[in-house]
């Protein structure tokens, strides 16, 4: 029986987000699979190595016993930063893309392209 | 000689600075400052060389805390690759109505990150800065005309965030097991890790993320888009496939020596880039397209660079280095000279372009050159890197084997090679301008240079005295004229009337078939893995 915390979670949201990758050929949910990727490594960045009751690293933790370790979580601010910058573009580009080619499907798109060379 | 920061931020600082001046004196300020980066670069290049490497804490932090920037021999010579490669692409724009402040701005930014990756001691550090490298080099790749290559933009920006993703997964269970990302304290911690297995997961990750970026062998359906791309501008196409792929080869390299006395994969790279080198030139001869088939060449060579840097020997190790930064050289003169005949002749297609040798000289003798370079011709730098891959490796499978992958680049190069001759059927020389002729000429008397002093240029950049041995080097020359006249038989009994391998082009891996081999990447590497260990 595999524990459910936010490790185990992240690794299955990880993997939830692959299967999107995979199996769907809309854009936009491929998309949304990266957010999902996302979103599961940042759960997985902060909740390994937590002990439960400990502070977050903020302001004077001086007289706190149990501190959650800083790093990661200045990590993953760095990383929320590229997540949004990297779903913004990827939209911003998906929204061209429609302009262009009129559809959200991956295949088809392929095939209009592929006519156009 | 300044410090290793100011290398990484001078370029974004400078392309930020010119926006304010008119583009004619920009461009002239922005070559003046490559010459001054390259000379301060050649100073830290020889500080290494004469004093040994060099750390920086930026900000002062103590070890492991801070930023911690490393040049040691191969990232400098590297960043020394990189800074003369941006200064010919500089001068070679220098004339273009492409190159506004915008472009200059998102190439100078390229150029950072680049020498960024390289100058990097800390793996976070090199996700962030690959990351921020993908959105430039998308929209550099449509910068011409955006709306016929926004699929394949949006195709690689994608594709790489997905196996960053990848990358940062296995980070974080790496960052969980051990609790640093520096590699030098990584080296340290994995001396006393005593079960290799709790490494597995956060390695597959990883390296399934490097290897897409390194593009091998079910990997690198994303990079002939993006390289070859009719949108992207020639220095972009130069750049991404001779210096840009190198990073990934880089990052490879550091994560294998860091991850070496744990876990040992060398084996498999050797078959992955050998099959890799097979299918990318067999891909390449199945195109029409100039620049798709100089960028399917570009993945048959990172296989050949990947069979040298994993061979358990240090002449083939060091032959594959030098061996990708002969490609670095001879593959962005031929991007940059399929740019000019391409611009001239108004089509991409290898069947409508004929006489360039009589109809823009310069060009034709900078392709040829340049070819002389990728195929291996004896006196030119292929041949001294192919010999020493093929030294290293003597009395192995692996020898023949790179006969046959050369082989194989010998016919794509003998394909590629027929626009050169017979008649334009226009004016005889065209008159095309002046700083474009300079640049490929220059890059391609390199690649002969590279030939005639190669064991002591591979003595000034590795400090490594690796000597060419003349007879077994006869010998391989033989062997070379053997295959060129093989290869012209290939050629004209099989693919000179008809494109054989055409049906090749049809399997075209979407992005759902990518992601998915990008997976079934990552469960071989677990069960291999699991295997092995």
């Amino acid at each position: 029986m595999i524990a459910l915390n936010g490790e185990s979670i992240s690794i299955l949201l990880f993997f939830v987000g692959v299967y999107g990758l995979i199996a769907r050929r809309n854009i936009i949910k491929s998309i949304m699979s990266i957010s999902i990727m996302q979103v599961a490594i940042i759960l997985y960045f902060i909740s390994t190595n937590t002990v439960p009751g400990s502070v977050p690293p903020i302001g004077d933790v001086a007289q706190t016993l149990q501190v959650a370790d800083p790093l990661p979580q200045a990590l993953m601010i760095t990383d929320i930063v590229i997540g949004i910058g990297v779903t913004a573009a990827g939209l911003t580009m998906f929204i061209h893309l429609y302009h262009r080619f009129g559809s959200t499907n991956w295949q088809k798109v392929m095939k209009k392209r592929n006519q156009h060379d | 000689m300044i410090n290793l920061h100011w290398v990484i931020l001078l370029p974004i600082v400078f392309g930020t600075v010119v926006k304010l001046i008119s583009i004619k004196t920009a461009k002239k300020i922005v070559t003046l400052f490559q010459v001054a980066l390259l000379v301060s670069v050649a100073m830290i290049f020889v500080h290494v060389r004469e004093n040994g490497t060099i750390m920086e804490n930026i900000g002062g932090w103590p070890d492991t805390i801070g930023i911690t920037l490393r040049a040691d021999l191969l990232a400098s010579a590297m960043v020394l690759l990189t800074c003369f490669l941006f200064l010919a692409m500089v001068i070679f724009v220098h004339n273009k109505h492409y190159a506004d402040h915008l472009f200059l701005f998102l190439f100078l930014s390229l150029e950072s990150l680049i020498i960024g990756i390289f100058l990097s001691n800390d793996l976070f550090n090199i996700f962030v800065l690959i990351e921020a490298a993908t959105l430039i080099i998308t929209i550099l790749i449509m910068y011409k005309k955006p709306n016929v290559a926004i699929y394949d933009g949006l195709m690689y920006f994608l594709i790489n965030v997905v196996a960053m993703s990848f990358f940062l997964m296995g980070l974080g269970m790496l960052y969980k097991k051990i609790g640093v990302l520096d590699f030098d304290a990584l080296k340290t911690a994995f001396s006393l890790v005593k079960d290799p297995q709790s490494l597995l997961l956060p390695y597959a990750f990883m390296i399934t993320a490097v290897s897409l970026k390194a593009a091998l062998m079910p990997l690198f359906s994303w990079l002939p888009k993006a390289h070859g791309t009719p949108s992207a501008p020639s220095v972009v196409s130069a750049i991404l496939s001779g210096l840009y792929v190198k990073t990934g080869i880089y990052v490879f390299l550091r994560l294998q020596t860091a991850f070496s006395p744990l876990i040992d994969t060398s084996e498999l790279f050797i078959i992955l880039g050998f099959i890799t080198a097979i299918v990318g030139f067999m891909l390449a001869l199945a195109q029409k397209d100039i620049k798709l088939l100089l960028a399917y060449s570009t993945v048959s060579q990172i296989g050949v660079i990947m069979i040298g840097i994993n061979l358990d020997n240090p002449v083939a190790y060091w032959g594959g280095l030098y061996h990708l930064m002969n490609h670095a050289i001879f593959k962005s003169t031929l991007f940059l000279t399929a740019g000019m005949i391409i611009s001239e002749y108004k089509t991409r297609n290898l069947d409508e372009i004929n006489g360039v040798f009589k109809h823009m000289p310069a060009v034709g003798v900078a392709t040829i050159l340049s070819i002389l370079g990728i195929i291996g011709a004896p006196l030119f730098n292929g041949s001294i890197s192919k010999y020493l891959i093929a030294s290293g490796s003597s009395g192995t499978w692996i020898e023949y084997g790179l006969i046959l992958i050369n082989l194989g680049t010998i016919v794509v190069f003998i394909k590629y090679g027929q626009l050169l001759f017979g008649s334009s059927g226009k004016k005889e020389a065209v008159d095309s301008d002046i700083l474009e002729k300079a640049v490929v000429l220059t890059l391609s008397i390199l690649c002969f240079l590279g030939g005639i002093f190669g064991s002591e240029l591979i003595a000034i950049l590795f400090n490594i005295d690796l000597t060419v041995d003349l007879l077994s080097y006869g010998i391989k020359m033989l062997f070379f004229v053997g295959s060129i006249f093989l290869g012209l038989l290939i050629y004209r009994g099989l693919f000179k009337k008809s494109n054989r391998l055409a049906f090749i082009n049809s399997f075209e891996l979407g992005f759902n078939g990518i992601c998915l081999s990008i997976t079934l990447f990552f469960a071989f590497m677990v069960i291999y893995l699991k295997i092995t260990l």
